[in-house]
């Protein structure tokens, strides 16, 4: 079998269609999102994350998430850890 | 058919260990990603599509509706659902697997079939969907609710971005409580299915099939974990001589 390049006919990484940026919401907060364009994330306000959107596919996972910077502090890598017990 | 030598990660090499948490769940699916669509016609000899044309019937999505595909992989019931709802409606295809997902996102982008843009993919966890209480008209989920870590919460989930009145419709391999048919199961996996999945480097992630059917709810426990959430109705149908099984359950 050929594998196929992926590559070649993956959308454009930059935004996300219209009906499913109204319907997302955070994993975690169940609270909407705030579409960044700057970044081209998603923003949940209600806790401080940032998922990020690959290929026009949002990320959701709680385990994508990443803590926003705050304007007083330097900025932080670190990912969320998901609240929810994983056995 | 040229065999595909995948190079395992060194952990595999070390000893062989039940497939548990959820990141190695989600390492299989993608490392199996690549193959995945043809193992399902060579294991099943095509029946699988029949399976997931009934678990889509089961779900009760019609024209218009907005209708969720959880642990969609590489699309195929997303598609199916695609050309029930038509343009009107829409498809959201839901995976924890990037590699899966772009399996399926290219399936859709090479397809001549206008109805597949009504569709969108979205990486997410399965016990922490990223959607509002009471959204879909109908949720299909093909093979994953044996592979999420947590099957009353996945269930919990479904429950509440379903609308009141709508169906979900699970569609896995049946844990039977017929000594025979567990056998005839456990065999065709030994003897048919690792075997094939050998040929391409994947054993080990073949092998995680039958403990994960092992350690599955038969139908009837299916149905308890699904009027304890709080479904109205729940429903375990077995199909193909009660290999296969389909959870249809009411909110």
């Amino acid at each position: 079998m050929v594998r196929a390049s992926f590559t070649i006919l993956r959308d454009a990484g930059n935004g996300l269609c219209k009906t499913l940026s109204e319907i997302l919401v955070c994993p975690l907060s169940k609270q909407p999102l705030r579409y960044c364009e700057e970044t081209n994330s998603l923003i949940s306000d209600a806790i401080g994350v940032s998922f990020p959107i690959k290929d026009g596919i949002p990320c959701l996972v709680p385990n994508d998430g990443k803590i926003t910077e705050t304007e007083d502090t330097s900025k932080t890598d670190d990912s969320v850890d998901s609240s929810s017990t994983k056995n | 058919m040229a065999s595909l030598q995948l190079s395992l990660p060194s952990t595999y090499s070390v000893r062989p260990r039940p497939v548990r948490c959820a990141d190695e769940r989600q390492t299989l699916f993608n490392r199996i990603a690549p193959v995945y669509d043809n193992l399902n016609d060579l294991l099943s000899l095509g029946q699988h599509r029949v399976w997931k044309r009934m678990a889509v019937s089961w779900s009760g999505a019609k024209m218009g509706d907005q209708v969720l595909d959880l642990c969609c992989g590489s699309g195929d019931l997303s598609f199916l659902l695609s050309e029930k709802v038509g343009s009107n409606g829409k498809v959201t295809g839901l995976d924890f697997s990037k590699e899966q997902l772009s399996v399926a996102s290219l399936r859709r982008n090479m397809s001549l079939k206008t109805c597949y843009k009504n569709i969108d993919w979205v990486e997410g966890d399965a016990l922490d969907l990223p959607f509002p209480d009471g959204y879909f008209d109908a949720i299909t989920m093909g093979y994953g609710l044996r592979n999420v870590v947590d099957k009353y919460r996945a269930m919990q989930e479904m429950f509440r971005v379903l609308k009141p009145g709508s169906r979900v419709s699970i569609l896995d391999f049946n844990k039977s409580t017929q000594p025979f048919t567990a056998s005839i199961q456990e065999w065709m996996i030994d003897n048919v299915v690792v075997p094939v999945a050998t040929s391409y480097g994947l054993a080990k992630e073949y092998e995680y099939l039958k403990s994960s059917v092992r350690e599955f709810l038969t139908g009837k426990e299916l149905e308890k974990v699904a009027l304890q959430v709080g479904f109205s109705s729940a429903r375990h149908y077995e199909i193909s001589g009660g290999i296969m099984g389909n959870l249809v359950a009411k909110r």
